[in-house]
C-alpha cells in the first residue's frame, strides 16, 4: 500500500515530476554515453595491446632487456617450448627474433625494431595481417625477388615511401564522396605531381584551399592521395649475433597500419628464415616467445607465475607489466565510470531535493493527517524514500535506455575524431571509437540511482517527521 | 463500561510568555455507544479536550484512560499505534488521500493495522454502502462532493472498529442538505456499530441529534447533560 501510494504521489504533480525527470534522463544518458566512449577507447587500446603489440605474456633473455644486444637469445628455448605445448592454458605461441636496426632508402632513413617471425604461427597470435593498407600487396605470401618485409605506415613516411599525388582516380573518388566542384578544380592544378612529404603536400594544398576547405576536406583529400612506391627497397643495417656490423636490404610487400603510430614507427617484419641467415641465429635462437592464453582473467598472472617458477632464467612479463598504462585502465576503468556517474547524480541530487521539499511542504496538512490517524514514523518515511527513489528511477531507467540505444547505435558505426587523430594515434588510441558498455554497468547505476534516492529522501522526510500533527491540522 | 475516563486534566500553553489554561481541571468519563457533543464558544478548550483524548497532545496534568489503559503515560510510536488501533478520527475538511479512491481511502486504516486485502475489501465495501456511496467506491476525493467525501471520512473512521469515534467540526463545510444526510448516517452507524461518537460542534443540529451535550467555556466544564434518545 505504502508502494502504491509512493508511486501515484509520483504522479500528483506531472509537470513538476516530469521536469526533474527528463533532468535525470539527460544527466544519465550523458553519464551512460561518456562510460561507452572511454570503454571502447580502453577495450580498443587493451585488444591493441594485447592482439597487435605484446599477446598476454613476453619471455625474453633478462640481459637482453638491459640493452636490446642481439646475443641475448632465450637460453632454454625448447623445455619452454615443450612446456607451452602441453599447457592447457595456452591458445597460441610465437617466436621472434627481435634487432635494432637501421633503416634506409634513397630518401630517408630511422631506427627501427626488425623482428624475424614465422608469419604462419604468428598470424595465431597477433592481427598485424589484418592491418594491411588496402593498396596491393600482401602478407608474405608472393614470392619478391629480395626477401619480404613488412613496415609500418609512420616508417613508410619517414623512409619517404609514402607519397602524395593528386591524379585522375583522386577526383573521380572526390567527386563521389561530394566533394564540391570549386574544390576539385583547384586540385587540378596539382595533377600528377608527386610530394614525397606529407609536409610539401599539405603545403601546395595550403597554398590553393583556405583554412576551412583544409579543415573540412583536407583528410579526404590527404586519404586518397597518398599512396606507397610498390616494391619499394629498405637497406637494414644490424648488429649481428657475433657482434659484427651486417646489411641486408629487404623489399617492401605490405604496409601495415595500426592505432598506434609509435608502434608503427618502430616495427618491421620480416620471415625468420631471411633475418637468421644474415643475422647468424641458429634454429633455435630466439629473442622473445609471444604467448596468448585462452582464458586471459583466469590464468595471467596464474600461468606466468607458473612460468617465471618453472623457468628462472627467463624474464617473464605480462601485458600489464609491458604497457602499463593500458594495465591500469584496465584495472581501474570500472571506478573511473562510477564517479563519473556519481559526480552527475550528485548534481541532480540538488534538483531531487529541492523537488521533494516542495511536495512535502505542499502536503504538510496530509501529513499531518497520516499520522494523526495513525501512520507511524517509519511507514512516513519510507512513503516519502520512495516516492524519490520512484521519481530517480522512472528517469535513470529512461536515460539507461536511450544511452544504451545510443551506444548500440555508434557501436556498430563507429565515432570517427578524424581531426584528432594524429594525437589519439601517437598514444596509442585509435580515432574512430566504437563506444560499448556492459551490463553490469547499467546494474551498478540502478543500484547508485537507489542509494542517491535515500539519500535524497532524508531531508524532505526528516521535515515532514518534524511536523506536530496539531500544527499541520490546523493548516488550512 | 467507561470508553473514555478523563480525571483532572489540565492544559497550559505558554504564548508570548503568558500562560494560558486552555483546559482546566476537566473530569469526564464516556461510556460505550454514546453519541456525545462537546460545545462552547470559540477558545473553550473543545478542539484542546479533543485532541488530549485522541492522543494528539498530552495534558499538563491529569490522566486520560482509554478501555482501562492510560495513554498518557505513552509515547512516541507506542502512542501512534495506540490511536491506529483504538481511536477513529473525522475531521472538519475531510482530509482524504488525493491519490486513492474512496474505498482505498476507507481500506487504508486497515491496511496500517496489517489487516487482509480481503478482510480491508469486504469491510469497506459495506462501510461504503452504508454511508450510501455504493455507487462511487472507485472515485477519487476530487470527483466527490464536500459531503460525499465526509462521508468517505465516516467510512475510513470506522473501517478498523475503533473504541470511538472523534469528530471535530464535521459538519462546518457542508450544506444543510449534507448536514442532515451526514449526522443521520452517523447516528445510524452509532447505533447499528455501537462504537462512541464524540463531536466537537457549533452546529446546533449536531447538538439536537446528540444524545449528551457538554458544554465548556474557558476550559472547564460548565454543563453536563444526558438527553433521552437524542433528538
Amino acid at each position: 500500500m505504502i508502494v502504491s501510494i509512493a508511486w501515484k504521489n509520483v504522479w500528483r504533480n506531472k509537470p513538476r515530476s516530469l521536469i526533474v525527470i527528463c533532468s535525470i534522463t539527460l544527466g544519465t544518458i550523458a553519464g551512460v554515453f561518456v562510460a561507452g566512449l572511454m570503454n571502447g577507447w580502453v577495450d580498443q587500446r587493451i585488444r591493441d595491446v594485447i592482439y597487435t603489440q605484446m599477446s598476454h605474456i613476453k619471455l625474453r633473455n633478462p640481459n637482453y632487456l638491459i640493452n636490446e644486444e642481439s646475443q641475448y637469445t632465450i637460453s632454454d628455448y625448447k623445455q619452454i617450448t615443450q612446456f607451452i605445448d602441453s599447457a592447457p592454458e595456452v591458445e597460441a605461441w610465437c617466436s621472434r627474433i627481435t634487432i635494432m636496426a637501421m633503416a634506409t632508402t634513397s630518401r630517408g632513413s630511422c631506427g627501427i625494431v626488425l623482428k624475424g617471425i614465422d608469419p604462419v604461427k604468428e598470424k595465431l597470435v597477433s592481427n598485424i595481417s589484418e592491418k594491411l593498407v588496402a593498396q596491393g600487396g600482401d602478407y608474405f605470401e608472393e614470392p619478391t625477388k629480395l626477401p619480404p618485409v613488412l613496415i609500418g605506415d609512420k616508417t613508410a613516411e619517414l623512409l619517404r615511401i609514402k607519397n602524395f599525388k593528386i591524379d585522375q582516380r583522386v577526383l573521380d573518388s572526390l567527386v563521389r564522396l561530394k566533394i564540391p566542384k570549386p574544390i576539385t578544380e583547384k586540385l587540378k592544378q596539382l595533377i600528377d605531381i608527386r610530394y614525397i612529404t606529407d609536409r610539401k603536400f599539405k603545403s601546395a594544398l595550403n597554398e590553393r584551399l583556405s583554412s576551412s576547405e583544409i579543415r573540412k576536406y583536407g583528410p579526404y583529400i590527404l586519404n586518397l592521395a597518398k599512396y606507397y612506391q610498390p616494391k619499394a627497397k629498405i637497406a637494414f643495417s644490424f648488429t649481428n649475433a657475433k657482434g659484427e656490423l651486417s646489411y641486408q636490404t629487404f623489399q617492401v610487400c605490405v604496409i601495415f597500419k595500426t592505432s598506434n603510430s609509435t608502434f608503427d614507427q618502430y616495427s618491421a617484419f620480416v620471415k625468420k628464415v631471411d633475418l637468421a641467415a644474415v643475422a647468424g641465429f641458429g634454429e633455435d635462437q630466439f629473442h622473445e616467445i609471444a604467448i596468448l592464453l585462452k582464458n586471459e582473467e583466469e590464468d595471467l598472472i596464474p600461468f606466468s607465475e607458473k612460468l617465471s617458477t618453472q623457468f628462472s632464467e627467463a624474464n617473464v612479463m605480462t601485458w600489464k607489466t609491458m604497457a602499463p598504462d593500458a594495465g591500469m585502465m584496465a584495472d581501474f576503468i570500472n571506478f573511473y565510470y562510477f564517479m563519473i556517474m556519481g559526480i552527475i547524480f550528485f548534481a541532480l541530487a540538488f534538483g531531487i531535493i529541492n523537488t521533494m521539499m516542495m511536495a512535502i511542504l505542499e502536503r504538510i496538512k496530509e501529513l499531518g493527517m497520516l499520522m494523526a490517524i495513525g501512520m507511524s514514523k517509519m511507514k512516513v518515511f519510507s512513503m516519502i524514500m520512495l516516492e524519490t527513489i520512484f521519481l530517480t528511477l522512472v528517469g535513470s531507467v529512461l536515460g539507461m535506455l536511450i544511452g544504451a540505444g545510443l551506444i548500440n547505435i555508434t557501436g556498430r558505426v563507429g565515432l570517427n575524431f578524424a581531426s584528432i587523430a594524429e594525437g589519439f594515434e601517437a598514444i596509442g588510441y585509435s580515432a574512430v571509437v566504437y563506444p560499448s558498455i556492459s551490463v553490469s554497468f547499467f546494474f551498478g547505476v540502478t543500484v547508485m540511482v537507489i542509494v542517491i534516492g535515500i539519500l535524497s529522501s532524508i531531508i524532505p522526510a526528516r521535515k515532514a517527521l518534524k511536523q506536530n500533527p496539531v500544527e499541520s491540522l490546523r493548516i488550512e | 463500561m467507561k470508553v473514555i475516563e478523563i480525571n483532572n486534566i489540565i492544559k497550559i500553553y505558554t504564548e508570548a510568555e503568558l500562560d494560558v489554561i486552555a483546559v482546566n481541571d476537566v473530569t469526564l468519563d464516556f461510556d460505550e455507544g454514546e453519541f456525545t457533543a462537546i460545545v462552547g464558544p470559540s477558545g473553550s478548550g473543545k478542539t484542546t479536550l479533543l485532541n488530549m483524548i485522541g492522543g494528539l497532545d498530552s495534558p499538563s496534568s491529569g490522566e486520560i484512560l482509554i478501555g482501562g489503559s492510560s495513554i498518557t503515560k505513552l509515547k512516541g510510536s507506542e502512542l501512534t499505534n495506540f490511536r491506529l488501533r483504538n481511536i477513529g478520527f473525522v475531521f472538519q475538511s475531510y482530509n482524504l488521500i488525493p491519490v486513492l479512491t474512496a474505498k482505498e481511502n476507507t481500506e487504508f486504516v486497515m491496511e496500517l493495522q496489517g489487516k487482509s486485502k480481503k478482510e480491508c475489501e469486504v469491510r469497506s465495501l459495506e462501510l461504503l454502502k452504508a454511508v450510501g456511496l455504493e455507487e462511487r467506491v472507485n472515485a477519487r476525493p476530487a470527483k466527490l462532493s464536500g459531503g460525499q467525501q465526509q462521508r468517505v471520512a465516516v467510512a475510513r473512521a470506522l473501517a478498523a472498529k475503533p473504541k470511538f469515534v472523534l469528530a471535530d467540526e464535521p459538519t462546518a463545510n457542508l450544506d444543510s442538505k449534507a448536514t442532515e444526510t451526514l449526522l443521520d448516517i452517523m447516528e445510524k452507524l452509532n447505533r447499528e456499530e455501537n462504537i462512541t461518537f464524540i463531536f466537537s460542534t457549533h452546529d446546533n443540529r449536531v447538538v439536537k441529534k446528540a444524545r449528551r451535550v457538554i458544554t465548556l467555556e474557558d476550559g472547564k466544564v460548565l454543563s453536563d447533560v444526558k438527553k433521552n434518545g437524542g433528538e
